[in-house]
């Protein structure tokens, strides 16, 4: 992949990065400058790059965008959008990707940090973990990130620490009159026989203006610890946003991982890669796309079996509205030596509308022969007979609809294990399916 | 009982038993590629202007051209100028019947056992036969030519059906299609031509024996399938190559056509040679098949047993244009020592109500690498289109891989797709199993791969399943995973 086409963005960053580099906190100059290397060798992907065959980024990077290192001022009702009710969690509020200890509650427990990543750059864990579980080599919106990062968390949970309440996550947004171009950056670490819940969301505050985000996560999860992360997307339209999640788990460690895209973000791209580095570990990725009007929602999963003995087990389901386009490709690599894994992977879409569209790769790459692994992909739209089952019984159209819709997506929504964040969610659903 | 160690180095150290060459004077043009050398052939086979132009017009297109990189392999060198493109026995004079072959031509078909005799009825079966570059026989054509089925080598329906060749060629690969298929337009040599006219059933199956026997040279060939209305052939296809330490290029294109309920159903045992244990040596078969569902109601049903070449790469799709057409795919490939395997289909779904179904089988043994590729592509008119896809991959031993790869792009919500595949081995409990009914372990073996790819071989025309089962059994014999 080389960077054929040169767009404004590309040549607005590139210009730009001495400058940009100088408003970035925290020192990690000699990572910043090898991953910008990286980013100017990769190049913004055009189609022709396997990994964007159906996703034309470009689209959504036509417009300027500022690069924007501050955080805006954000008052507590200002938030109000964004809360979950019955939620019992603490609060960390982020905006632009800093840290805003004022709109914070944050836990006190010994063994339990939590602070902007700049501030822990000192950490030696920091220097050790930052930007080593990335796929560098071939992604250039993460060594986009890594070289031009400006906020995020860092948090890290001690050894035998058990967090009792989850830690609600919000991404605040702001812009003044100007495109914003963000880069929040997080690294979690979760120690041996630990366990963290974090539920994330975002809230778009954006004034006349439209948010690019490009995040970059990285988890550790150590031997025996559990992780569950439950990412909430529901921007406001308009917005872009590019992610990527990384996680590395060690030996018997557990890891749930919910993402959840709803309306009405106009783009979003979710990288998420699971390498297992350990035998024995469970994961669980479940992901619940529902895109409406024009949105486009791009879901790209790695699972690295490289032990024996793990288990994965991966459900997208997507609902599509209007002129949505939905593209999924989930890659399961299973390592020579990683004898005895079970490792599964499932997509299904409801196309609801004749001119959603949907494009689909469940990928299956396996070197050692003692495995089960299996993938199945489904498209189709609703059963005539359920409808009319239920039509007969005296239930309307749109109410029929939504049962089963919210049938299609209960696979998903029942595992949530948070009731307040499941009833959020369904009620969410509910809203979005609008049939026209 | 040999233990499971012993039994996979013997599936690597299996001989391949087509290895022999022919000796037998050869004509074989010097080795390049330029304008001149297909002006060359062109002029051999006294081929028409338009045709020169248009072999010329895709020798352009193929310079042009860059070597594909989305593979799952490493892509090897391919030298074209070491290559000779053509090379035919030597002959004198026109054929006119059998009696005249070079005998030792009819030897090597009959070590091959394939049937050019015509007085050996029994197999009902009409084979053209492709050495080297060149159809050297066709059998049954007279009884053919009473129904109008038009069933001869490409350099004779070029000079005899110049207006059909003209009005199909090229019209379902275009020779700017892909880079093999533009080298295969520019240098083809031969090849087989079918024409089912308005309503005719071919009443036995049409096949064709290619056998690549000389040294450095390339196979073209390019077939041309046309069904009229209501037509019905069931094709099918064999091929083998002598044993060499380099490399040999086969680049094919098979087109067909069918049109308003016309049904064409076309087979492959391919098992050229797949080189050595050390993958040394073996054809390179890069394939571009495709057919075009043209009229309303039509078929068309790729089978496919691949067993042999050292890299096969070739996607037998299926453009469903017609409404209600309709489109299979029936794959068995099986790998081993370093064979690669990277097969799979398309099936573009254009008009209403159309249906394909895909079943893929893959078999990876030793150092094998075996991937499914194929798309699934619904049109926005395509309304209630319906796919049902299934790979299955099975692995025997702990060297080789298994990969999927499907695209699905569906732009209509009548539309229904499926995809489901599957990865596994063959469990110690269905050996245990046959061994506690008195079946020994390499027997055993045999009966579960045999009943893992027995949705496809059951789609084989009766002749070919045999030949197929006992391939599969060969290839695979005495595995335990």
């Amino acid at each position: 992949m080389t960077n054929e086409v040169t767009t404004p963005f590309y040549n607005y960053i590139v210009d730009g990065f001495p400058g940009f580099l100088d408003a970035t906190p925290g020192n990690f100059l000699p990572l910043r400058e090898e991953a910008f290397t990286r980013f100017k060798t990769l190049g913004l992907p055009t189609t022709k790059a396997e990994d964007w065959r159906y996703t034309n980024v470009q689209l959504f990077l036509k417009d300027p965008f500022t690069f924007s290192p501050v955080a805006g001022t954000v008052t507590e009702t200002q938030l109000a959008p964004a809360s979950i009710v019955g939620l019992d969690a603490y609060r960390v509020v982020l905006v632009n990707g800093h840290f805003q200890e004022n709109l914070s509650t944050l836990p006190a427990i010994k063994g339990v940090t939590i602070e902007p990543l700049a501030a822990a750059a000192t950490r030696p864990l920091v220097q050790e973990h930052l930007g080593q579980h990335i796929h560098l080599q071939d992604q250039p919106f993460a060594a986009l990130n890594t070289a031009l990062f400006t906020g995020g968390l860092f948090i890290e949970v001690a050894a035998n620490v058990i967090v009792d309440k989850p830690i609600y996550l919000l991404n605040v947004y702001t812009t003044t009159h100007k495109n914003a171009f963000i880069q929040p950056r997080n690294l979690w670490i979760i120690h041996t026989n630990a366990a963290l819940e974090i539920v994330e969301s975002v809230l778009d505050l954006s004034d006349n203006g439209i948010v690019l985000v490009n995040g970059v996560t990285e988890t550790i999860v150590k031997e025996n610890a559990e992780f569950s992360h439950y990412n909430l997307q529901m921007a406001a339209k308009d917005g872009r946003y590019i992610h990527y999640t990384a996680t590395e788990q060690e030996q018997y460690s557990r890891y749930h991982h919910f993402n959840f895209t709803l309306p009405a973000a106009s783009f979003t791209r979710n990288n998420l890669s699971v390498a297992l580095h350990g035998n024995y570990t469970e994961s669980n990725m479940l992901g619940l796309y529902v895109a409406n009007d024009a949105q486009h929602v791009d879901n790209h999963t790695f699972v690295d079996h490289l032990r024996p003995n793990c288990n994965s087990n991966e459900l997208y389901k997507g609902v599509l509205l209007d002129s949505a386009k939905a593209v999924f490709t989930g890659r399961i690599h299973v390592n020579q030596i990683a004898q005895k894994t079970n490792a599964f992977q499932q997509n299904s879409n409801l196309l609801l509308s004749d001119k959603a569209d949907i494009n689909s790769q469940p990928q299956l790459e396996i070197y050692a022969d003692d495995v089960k692994c299996s993938h199945g992909f489904t498209v189709g739209q609703f059963n005539q007979e359920a409808l009319f089952y239920l039509r007969s019984r005296g239930i309307g159209e749109e109410a029929a609809r939504n049962m089963l819709v919210g049938a299609f997506a209960y696979d998903i929504t029942d595992q949530v294990k948070i009731p307040a964040v499941q009833d959020y969610i369904i009620s969410h659903i509910e809203e979005s399916i609008v049939i026209n | 009982m040999k233990n499971s160690n012993d039994i996979i180095d013997d599936i690597a150290s299996k001989e391949y038993e087509f290895g022999f060459t022919t000796d037998i004077e050869m004509e074989i043009a010097p080795k390049g590629l330029s304008e001149d050398t297909i002006r060359f052939i062109s002029a051999k086979k006294n081929e028409p202007e338009w045709l020169l132009q248009w072999r010329l017009k895709a020798y352009a297109a193929f310079l042009k051209m860059k070597m594909p990189a989305w593979q799952h392999f490493d892509m090897p060198q391919i030298d074209f100028q070491n290559v000779s493109y053509y090379a035919a026995p030597k002959q004198k004079k026109q054929l006119n019947s059998l009696d005249e072959v070079d005998p030792e031509l009819l030897a090597t078909f009959a070590k091959l056992g394939i049937p050019l005799n015509e007085q050996k009825m029994m197999t009902g079966v009409a084979v053209d036969a492709v050495f080297d570059s060149v159809s050297v026989a066709t059998t049954y054509k007279g009884k053919l030519k009473e129904l109008g089925i038009i069933f001869c080598s490409f350099g004779e329906a070029v000079q005899e059906h110049p207006e059909l060749v003209k009005q199909y060629l090229g019209s379902v690969v275009p020779h700017s299609d892909n880079i093999f298929a533009a080298l295969n337009a520019a240098v083809f040599s031969d090849g087989s031509f079918v024409y089912i006219p308005k309503g005719v059933r071919s009443p036995m199956e049409l096949s064709t024996y290619f056998r690549i026997n000389a040294e450095n040279t390339g196979q073209f060939e390019r077939t041309l399938i046309i069904a009229d209305d209501d037509a019905y052939v069931s094709y099918l296809e064999g091929c083998t190559a002598p044993q060499r330490d380099e490399n040999q290029l086969h680049a094919a294109v098979v087109e067909i056509v069918t049109l308003e309920r016309a049904e064409v159903k076309y087979s492959t045992v391919q098992n050229w040679y797949p080189g050595d244990k050390d993958g040394k040596g073996g054809i390179y078969n890069f394939v571009t098949k495709r057919g075009i569902c043209r009229g309303a109601h039509s078929k068309i049903s790729w089978t496919q047993v691949e067993t042999g070449s050292s890299i096969t790469w070739k996607y037998p799709s299926v453009i469903l244009q017609g409404d209600h057409s309709q489109g299979e795919f029936y794959s068995v490939a099986v790998t081993r020592n370093r064979q690669i395997a990277d097969t799979g289909t398309k099936m573009i779904h254009m008009g209403k109500n159309t249906r394909s179904r895909i079943i893929s089988k893959g078999i990876s043994a030793g150092h094998g690498d075996n991937s499914y590729r194929g798309l699934v592509k619904i049109g926005p008119r395509a309304q209630s289109a319906r796919n049902f896809t299934q790979c299955d991959s099975l692995l025997i031993g702990d060297q080789c891989g298994a990969h999927t790869f499907p695209y699905i792009e569906s732009r209509n919500n009548t539309a229904t797709v499926e995809h489901e595949a599957t990865t596994s081995k063959i469990g110690e409990d269905q050996i245990f199993y046959l061994n506690a009914r008195g079946i020994d372990t390499e027997k055993a073996v045999a009966l579960i791969v045999n009943g893992y790819a027995k949705e496809v071989l059951n789609q084989l025309p009766m002749e070919f399943a045999v030949e197929a089962q006992k391939l599969l059994s060969i290839t695979l014999e005495g595995s335990v995973g």
